[in-house]
């Protein structure tokens, strides 16, 4: 337990090490589940390539799916993508870029199942197992004599041995060989692949788009950030509110039970004086809430915050809880004290 | 459970131990990797070449890339060698330091994997098999061209019915394995000495035999010329330390043996002349060379060398 706590610890140092951390989690996960699945090819004519490309590729995309989900960021890019501009515009290479480093992400573990079930070559061999070449690694003088269903039924049970009956026309062990190397080649080949075009995009983008990429992964982690700390902000001014909320019902309550004992205005009056004088940490607490009070203008703040984001400026004041919630300016109300004082 | 902790906290203290930490846990997982594949030589003509070969490169290429990959310096080097010039010089020297500090560490992981490759022997016999000299084996002389080739072929199967058991197949097997081995050279050493001090042990003892015997022919011929002088006899043999041919003794039975034993160094000067030959200069590692370079009889097709000639004149190896 020790030993998962530090290694937790270890990957949240950052996010970057964290998100690190998930993906080679659900790389090793993939590697696992494969080796704890029971492949079983069917043996039979038209089922054999159905299965083994549904092996090859389903779980790869359940995995992709699953990495993707298990991504923190995805709300957030869907929520970026979808907020109403307000008064903050949207940059389309922030999107791009946060798509890209979360789809990067969730492609390991589905490169590393279609890697390890091309090396162990199960899959290959069930799928092409009817389309050896008997002439060439068997008895090619005895192939044509054979009608091709048949044929295709003989060498559809290459993959099982147990009811392979095929030996005098072509040895399971030189078919089984010859389709696991081929299989074998081309996994060694995909990960190649794979690594080359990681390497070059990892490499060669700095010498293109530098600038762009420092501005949208700057942006990007701004976004990430802001909403983390709303999200804090918001979660202590719910504390704060409630603390307030309860202390008051608290005070009115026993309040309550005082003006049972004494009577008239002077109790409601003093019960309500004692309600409005605050106590230090009293104090401490609505200064938390800063201003904001009740339900109405909570919701109110939340609906701004989603559909009219801030923009990017900071030392502007702008009155926001005024008519000018859609992102009118502050300049109306002025315009009516003046006006009134003229006609004065 | 501390010592772990103690690693844990010493990789991350700092960003260069911590690609250090993942230069070595790559290297792990290389050894790994390696372990868990399950390496399928074809055993087919002009697949096996091509699949021992690229197992041997390919997986080193992929790791190699990999830990360029995992290595954060690698794009900071890039950034650093790319950025426009500003107010900052660029040094050439640090991006030659971190290019090849990048390098060092992403070989790693590469050099593991051939040399496990090369010490399990798997991927040489089965790259190699093809390509053995068909001569060096009895068992394959008897094979035509293209049935040899066959055979070869399947050497790396141990299962194929045509390999299974055949004393040859074992022999071409243990042969490609010793020679991806790198202690093959170290052990090949070590044996050279050894047989030579047999060989020699052997031919002194045959010297010394020949010698005794020699001593005695010729202490019978002094006898008998002693009873033949009192006969008036003038003929008296010298006792020649170096018979032009060594005395044939018709009851030793093994005398065409020991002859053969002594490959016609049967002088003191020659003993002598091939000792510190030996030592001054060692003979090339290739037994095809021409023999007359040797200028003796240790290679059985070499001419007998006339008695006198000293093997010192012969050291132009």
């Amino acid at each position: 337990m020790d030993k998962f706590r530090m290694i937790f610890q270890f990957l949240q140092s950052n996010q970057e090490s964290f998100m690190n951390g998930i993906c080679g989690i659900m790389a090793l996960a993939s590697a696992q589940m494969y080796s704890a699945f029971d492949f079983n090819c069917p043996c039979l004519p038209g089922y054999n390539a159905a299965y083994s490309v549904g092996i090859l590729l389903a779980p790869p995309l359940v995995l992709f799916l699953l990495g993707l989900v298990l991504n923190n960021n995805v709300s957030m890019l869907a929520e970026e993508w979808k907020r109403p501009l307000g008064r903050r515009a949207k940059d389309p290479a922030v999107l791009r870029y946060m798509f890209c480093s979360m789809a990067q992400r969730a492609l390991i573990a589905p490169v590393v199942w279609v890697a390890v079930t091309l090396l162990d070559g199960k899959c290959f061999l069930c799928a092409f197992c009817t389309a050896v070449p008997v002439a060439a690694l068997g008895n090619g003088s005895l192939a044509p004599a054979l009608p091709a269903p048949e044929l295709a039924r003989l060498l559809a049970r290459v993959p099982c041995p147990e009811i392979y009956d095929g030996d005098w026309l072509l040895a399971r062990e030189v078919a089984v060989r010859y389709l696991r190397c081929i299989s074998q080649a081309l996994g060694w080949s995909f990960v190649l692949l794979t690594t080359l075009l990681a390497f070059v995009v990892r490499s060669v983008r700095p010498c293109f788009t530098q600038a762009a990429f420092l501005k949208s992964k700057y942006w990007s982690h701004y976004i990430d950030i802001e909403r983390k700390l709303f999200d804090e902000t918001c979660t202590e001014h719910a504390k704060a509110f409630a603390k307030v909320c309860i202390q008051q019902f608290f005070e009115a309550v026993s309040h309550d039970l005082e003006l049972g004992h004494a009577h008239g205005a002077l109790a409601t009056a003093t019960a309500a004086s004692a309600a409005h004088s605050p106590t230090d940490g009293a104090a401490e607490e609505r200064d938390k809430l800063r201003g904001i009070t009740d339900q109405g203008t909570m919701n109110r703040l939340l609906m701004s915050w989603h559909k009219c984001r801030p923009p990017l400026h900071l030392g502007q004041e702008q009155p926001l809880l005024s008519n000018g919630w859609a992102g009118a300016g502050p300049r109306a109300p002025r315009r009516e004290v003046a006006t009134y004082l003229s006609r004065v | 459970m501390e010592r772990f902790r103690a690693l844990f906290q010493h990789f991350q203290s700092s960003s260069e131990s911590v690609t250090n930490g993942l230069c070595l846990l790559l290297a792990a997982l290389t050894i790994k990797i390696y372990s868990s594949f399950d390496f399928n030589c074809p055993c087919l003509a002009r697949y096996n070449t091509l699949y021992g070969l690229g197992l041997l490169l390919t997986p080193p290429l992929a790791l190699f890339l990999c830990g360029l990959l995992v290595n954060r310096q690698s794009v900071v080097m890039v950034e650093e060698w790319h950025r426009p010039v500003g107010q900052r010089r660029k040094d050439a020297g640090i991006v030659r330091y971190m290019c090849s500090s990048v390098l060092q560490r992403a070989l790693a992981a590469p050099l593991v994997w051939i040399l496990l490759a090369l010490l399990d022997g798997k991927c040489f016999v089965c790259a190699f098999s093809n390509s053995v000299d068909p001569e060096k084996f009895l068992d394959l002389a008897n094979m035509t061209p293209s049935q040899v080739q066959l055979f070869l072929a399947k050497v790396p199967c141990k299962e194929d019915e045509l390999v299974r058991d055949s004393p040859a197949r074992k022999a071409v097997s243990r042969y490609l394995r010793c020679l991806s081995q790198r202690r093959y050279w170290s052990n090949y050493v070590d044996l050279e000495q050894k047989l030579f001090d047999e060989t020699c042990c052997e031919h002194a003892r045959d010297f010394a035999h020949r010698c005794v015997l020699h001593f005695f022919a010729s202490m019978r011929g002094e006898l008998r010329a002693w009873g033949l002088r009192r006969d008036a006899s003038h003929l008296s043999p010298e006792p020649a330390v170096v018979p032009p041919e060594p005395p044939e003794d018709p009851e030793d039975p093994d005398s065409g043996r020991r002859k053969a034993h002594l490959r016609a160094i049967c002088s003191r000067e020659q003993v002598d002349g091939l000792l510190s030959s030996w030592y001054c200069s060692k003979p090339p590692l290739d037994l095809t060379a021409s023999p007359g370079l040797w200028g003796s009889g240790l290679s059985r097709r070499a001419p007998l060398v006339a008695p006198g000639t000293t093997l010192s004149q012969h050291t132009d190896v």
